[in-house]
């Protein structure tokens, strides 16, 4: 049962910030709500404290999805639906349009939003490694400050962030990048659809003459929040991408994962699979940049 | 012997449907009634503890709540399928977290759920017993001290000599095989609602009832009600499969207790959760085969000792594991058989009946065996079980020989190879490159070699499984189902029967069969309410039996009205009685004079004539009979046989298997309802594919771990690629025009069918069910502490 | 407090007051008795209360009853449009797509969302669309072809 509470409708930013700013410790913002209903519903320990919902659907300024020179700028509260349907997102950010089309089912993704997902911040959440990679950066604002800051340093540790209370994400802003990257993005769950994620990769690479110029690693559902591997990217620039590197590089990023999670309960299967995937999924990088694809 | 037939075998649609497809179709939950009460469930959150005290007091003050206990029930306490072993609200102890100790009934249920913590429950706790193999040691905790042992059954089947058979094999196999608690995951949860009728008229009772007449039994034992004092109506039934039996029984109990108390409607209404809960799964076995053969493939002596995970309750236990001893051995031949099936209690999760019902364990135990004599001996997997198979007159494991129909075992095998030119396949996939992907537990860090070039982790499999099955109840217990059919003068028929719709539509097969008697279009039939207070008993919906035992008795209603039509047709139209009367498209023809006159009109006439136009009809099983000393008899009276064949890619790095195809070859008898038979396979061989690959409940300490469908998965429109159905329609003595058997059958082989193709494709044997991620990298399962799962890592 | 909700509900504008904490499936089931929407889970994993809200599919358990305001919500009982039955469902009734019925009616409006803005799905499509609501009954393969031939008539028409 959900206990009685508190929904409001805010028509524009500033009332909401409004909203936030004066009961910030018991309101909570809903957009698709296909967290927190549930949670709610079940009463997780998470959404105890919820005293008002501050429902975000009708203000304008977290909608639209606007490609401007250098960027895309996407609405925090743009479902993953809307977001399958942008042709530049499909056709200059396919990891994040590939990610999209894996969350839950189409009832979900058609109330799910994308700074839901992030904001929520569970491990698994699909969308976390495809924006990470991308490098994207986001929009923030409250009734007396407005910043901009990447989403890595926004992910704290699981279901949390550096999100103030009284702060709302405004805009997720994705750059176009100026490599000529090619990429994939993997999932893998129990079943093929509405699926928790068990391991979740990314991957970007750019290749000059079969030799790394920069290469990209992001992760979900392995690492206690979805990661960047910047230490192992930085380790790879240069490096001739022969099969032994692909091997190299697949074997570090397990160490890596070690370092970060250490061993759990499912490592025995996870560590042995993602050195795998990841090596796999440079082959498929590599067939397919030599074809030209 | 060809028949023509108008209706049966051919596409008719569900008289039930339009109801459903428009969302009027009235299932438990959409049951309303004025001043009616809900009721909520008081739990101790503890596997086994014994009661102290429960503290009602902080209640006091709320005057529109009443609690409702054991003490309220003025009948029997407890009750069961077979032994009484379930309290209705556990006073004494709980042995399961599912158990109930009380409810709070009241006018709001979110009211009473937010009351739930204020009940001060004071409980020692007691040792938890989960391992089914502890269960029969000495010096283990009992669950239910009064019986004295931890044993709910054993099962022994002794024929010929099998450790002579040893002696004379050339070679012995032994194996252990494991296989999961599994939840039913009907969609629909839990609901009922019981209504007071007053005094004299006693109590009414609506719900998700898959047994009404188990229901009214249950509901008057417990209240010491005769049983035509408790009257159970059921509602359209979202899902079964075996599942909403015991469960609903107790719930209907429950709410009639409360009912009785209040003098009010009062409904139950479960959560998914608590669903999950409370309810009865499929039992996990432990299944240790040893066999001997000789070179030549021809297998001599089978020793089997099963161990069946109870859970909490006896439940259905009993009648699983006895249809397990019966087919333990499978479809073949073999002189030598010894095998002991036990069911135990334990503190987790109870287990009873689920589609299948003690078949889908032992056949993934012996078609893998099968299958790994045949690679040993380096033959194909289809001709060990053609060396082995029944056939007519074949001498079944309990000294039944096999007669009066088509033993069409290996017909069903060649119908399957054939479909699907398994033994090319077979071949080619079996001398694939084998990757020895042995990782190293203590250094997860992959060797150069252990790669995997893609596409060369994506392997092909084909495997394929056969079955025996024995129809209906066989020797556990009376088996008779009667129907009630009544002409009206216009030609509009009423048709019932006392076995229950599930939602698998037996009630369209039951038109169908009427229809076709008496030469009328299905859409004349109009089917009644199931209501205890007028349809006629016909024993429980279970055991694929409805359309052998129910259509039998359906026929024979119909014929009665036919003949009697007859007679007096011959009498109205002066017909020699040599001629012959045929019903066909709403008229009547005599073989003589052709067309007589229209079904409609001879309604009208037989009513003019004071002609009784209603009948019951009525079926009784042949004579079955069982020792249970040595397991031998006559176990059921007929069988059915199938073969499946499953085709999947296997990612060898990841541990994903995709099912490609299965061809689902069937003897089901004569196929009756067409679009019912074909929609059986698809789901029958989907939830099998979902036993096979992901579905698991995994407990801790006796706590579910998946108790909502994010973490119990249930195959979605995307896990499966084509099913292809087949009927072989073999001959047979009994059921209407030989119908019989194919509810469970579809279901039962899958998962041994897809064990086998996996094996195909990656050249190793797996002995443990699910054959999930870990299983497919690992051959193990692994196991998060505690309870959490889901997003965890 | 109660909150005053006003939306179009099957065509029809339809105003009421609404507890905030009243999920949209427990208005519809109780409030305007279209019981028509059913609960299975209550997480939005079995889309059994699937419903449309602005023609899309949407679970009714995700979704709470003031968040309807302002909107287009179609269950199943409006999805007709005043006829018995449309085509999608005969079709349903046509290829025994129908087994115990409870997911039926999420599942006709999921596939109905896919036809209004896809007339011509591909297999794949079709299994995607349904993704989200499980049936235990059907194996599914006789409601894919159901809605193939539904879409295969209608761009006949």
């Amino acid at each position: 049962m959900i206990p009685s509470l508190n929904v409001i409708f805010p028509k524009n930013l500033n009332e909401a910030l409004s909203l936030l700013s004066d009961n910030s410790d018991s309101s909570k913002i809903i957009a698709g709500g296909t967290d927190i209903i549930p949670g709610l519903n079940q009463e997780l320990n998470r959404f105890k404290e919820i005293k008002n919902l501050i429902d975000v659907n009708q203000i304008p300024e977290l909608k639209g999805i606007i490609r401007s020179k250098e960027k895309i700028s996407i609405g925090a509260a743009e479902t993953f639906s809307d977001i399958l349907q942008n042709d530049t997102v499909r056709e200059l950010f396919p990891l994040l349009w590939k990610a999209a089309s894996g969350v839950g089912s189409v009832q979900i993704r058609n109330r799910a939003t994308i700074a839901g997902n992030f904001v929520n911040n569970a491990p698994c959440a699909d969308s976390v490694p495809a924006l990470l990679i991308y490098n994207a950066t986001l929009e923030i604002e409250s009734l007396s400050s407005k910043k901009e800051i990447s989403l890595n340093e926004f992910l704290s540790a699981p279901y949390r962030t550096k999100l103030n209370r009284d702060e709302i994400v405004t805009k997720i802003n994705i750059p176009f990048a100026d490599k000529n990257f090619t990429g994939e993005f993997f999932k893998l769950g129990r079943r093929r659809a509405v699926a928790i994620s068990r391991i979740t990769l990314a991957l970007l690479v750019d290749w000059r003459d079969s030799v790394i110029n920069e290469i990209r690693i992001a992760s979900g559902a392995v690492t206690p929040i979805g990661a960047r591997f910047f230490e192992l990217e930085k380790y790879c620039s240069g490096k001739k991408a022969d099969d032994q590197f692909k091997k190299d590089l697949s074997r570090k990023l397990a160490e890596q994962i070690i370092k970060v999670t250490g061993l759990r309960w499912s490592s025995e299967y996870k560590l042995p699979v993602v050195q795998q995937v990841c090596y796999q999924m440079l082959k498929n990088i590599e067939s397919q940049h030599e074809y030209g694809i | 012997m060809s028949e023509e037939f108008s209706v049966v075998g051919k596409k008719i649609i569900r008289e039930d449907g339009v109801e459903k497809v428009t969302g009027r179709a009235k299932f438990a939950d959409d049951y309303k009634f004025p001043g009616m009460l809900h009721a909520v469930m008081v739990r101790i959150n503890e596997a086994h503890a014994k009661i102290n005290e429960i503290d009602f007091s902080a209640l006091e003050n709320e005057p529109a709540v009443s609690i409702v206990s054991a003490s309220d029930v003025h009948g029997s306490k407890k009750v069961g399928m077979i032994k009484n072993d379930q309290p209705v609200f556990c006073s004494e102890k709980v042995v399961t977290p599912g158990d109930v100790v009380a409810m709070l009934v009241g006018e709001s249920e979110s009211k009473l759920r937010s009351l739930l913590p204020e009940i001060k429950i004071d409980y020692t706790p007691l040792p938890v017993l989960t391992d089914p193999e502890k269960s029969l040691n000495k010096n283990s905790v009992l669950i239910h001290p009064e019986t004295g042992s931890n044993l709910i059954v054993h099962h022994p089947l002794r024929k010929g000599d099998v450790e002579k058979g040893f002696e004379e094999s050339d070679e012995i196999l032994e194996q252990t095989y494991k296989t999961q608690l599994i939840e039913h995951a009907y969609i629909e949860p839990e609901a009922v609602v019981a209504i007071p009728l007053g005094f004299s008229e006693g109590i009414k009772i609506i719900g998700s009832i898959q047994n009404p007449f188990t229901a009214r039994k249950f509901v008057a034992n417990v209240l010491n009600y005769p049983l035509a004092k408790v009257r159970v109506q059921q509602a359209h039934l979202g899902g079964s499969f075996g599942g909403k039996d015991d469960t609903m029984c107790i719930l209907s109990a429950r709410a009639a207790v409360a009912a009785i108390k209040t003098n009010r409607p009062v409904k139950i209404k479960y959560t998914r959760e608590e669903s999950v809960l409370e309810s009865y799964k499929r039992h996990p076995y432990i299944l240790k085969y040893k066999v001997g053969y000789n070179l030549n493939g021809k297998i001599k002596a089978m020793k089997i000792d099963i161990l069946a995970d109870g859970g909490a309750y006896a439940s259905m236990s009993p009648f699983v594991t006895w249809r397990s001893v019966v087919q333990a051995s499978g479809p073949y031949e073999i002189e030598n058989v010894q095998t002991d099936v036990r069911a135990v209690y334990t503190n987790n999760p109870y287990t009873g009946a689920m589609r299948g019902f003690g078949s889908p364990q032992p056949i993934f135990a012996q078609e893998s065996l099968m299958d790994e004599i045949a690679s040993r001996l380096g033959i194909s997997p289809d001709e060990i079980r053609r060396i082995n198979g029944f056939k007519n007159g074949s001498v079944t494991a309990t000294g039944q020989i096999l007669k009066d129909h088509d033993v069409n075992l290996k017909k069903v095998l060649d119908v399957a190879c054939g479909n699907t030119d398994f033994i090319t396949k077979w071949k080619s996939n079996r001398d694939q490159k084998i990757f020895s992907l042995k990782y190293d537990p203590s250094n997860p860090i992959l060797k150069d070699n252990q790669f995997i070039d893609p596409p060369e982790n994506i392997r092909k499999g084909i495997g394929l499984a056969v079955s025996f099955r024995g129809c209906s109840l066989g020797a556990e217990g009376i088996d008779a189902a009667s129907a009630y059919l009544s002409v009206q003068n216009d030609g509009s028929i009423y048709l019932d029967c006392g076995l229950a719709e599930n939602g698998q539509g037996l009630r369209t097969t039951y038109s169908i069969i009427a229809a076709e008697v008496l030469g009328v279009s299905a859409e004349k039939i109009i089917y009644l309410e199931l209501d205890t207070g007028i349809t006629p008993e016909s024993g429980p919906t279970v055991a694929s039996r409805a359309t052998l035992m129910g259509g039998s008795a359906v026929k024979n209603a119909a014929e009665i009205l036919r003949d009697r039509l007859i007679n007096l047709i011959k009498e109205e139209f002066k017909l020699g009685g040599e001629d012959v009367i045929s019903f066909r498209d709403d008229l009547v023809f005599s073989r003589k004079k052709g067309l007589i006159t229209k079904f409609t009109d001879l309604c009208k006439l037989a009513a003019s004539r004071g002609i009784n136009l209603s009948a019951i009809g009525w079926y009784k099983s042949p004579k079955v009979d069982w020792n249970e000393e040595n397991g031998q008899g006559d176990a059921y009276f007929t069988y059915v046989y199938g073969c499946q064949i499953a085709e999947v890619s296997v990612n060898v790095s990841t541990g994903e298997v995709y099912i490609d195809k299965v061809t689902a070859v069937h003897d089901p008898g004569k196929v009756i309802n067409k679009l019912g038979a074909e929609g059986q396979v698809y789901g029958g061989v989907t939830q099998g594919a979902g036993y096979g690959i992901f579905e698991e409940v995994t407990a801790d300490n006796g706590f579910i771990r998946e108790l909502n469908f994010d973490t119990y998965t249930i195959p979605t429109s995307m896990d499966i690629g084509e099913i292809k159905p087949v009927f072989v329609e073999g001959k047979e003595n009994y059921g209407p025009w030989g119908a019989k058997s194919l509810g469970e059958p579809t279901l039962e082989l899958t998962a041994a069918a897809i064990a086998n193709a996996v094996s195909n494709a990656v050249g190793r044997r797996f002995y443990s069910l699910p054959l999930n991620l870990e299983e497919i990298i690992l051959n193990k399962k692994l196991r998060p502490a505690g309870t959490k799962r889901g997003s965890s890592l | 407090m109660k909150m005053k909700v006003e939306f179009k509900l099957n065509g029809a504008n339809v105003s009421v007051f609404a507890e905030p904490n009243r999920r949209l499936i427990d208005l519809l089931r109780e409030e305007f008795e279209l019981t028509g929407t059913k609960e299975g889970c209550g997480v939005g994993e079995c889309g059994a209360c699937t419903v449309l809200m602005n023609g899309r599919a949407v679970n009714s358990c995700l979704v709470l009853a003031v968040q309807a305001a302002g909107n287009e919500i179609t269950t199943i009982e409006g999805i007709a449009n005043g006829d018995l039955i449309n085509p999608l469902q005969k079709n349903f009734l046509e290829f025994g797509a129908v087994q115990c019925g409870f997911c039926t009616p999420g599942m006709v409006l999921s596939a109905s969302a896919l036809l209004d803005k896809n007339p011509d799905p591909t297999e794949d499509e079709i299994k995607e669309a349904v993704a989200g609501n499980l049936c235990r009954c059907t194996g599914y393969k006789q409601i894919i072809e159901a809605v193939k031939e539904t879409a295969r008539l209608s761009r006949k028409n």
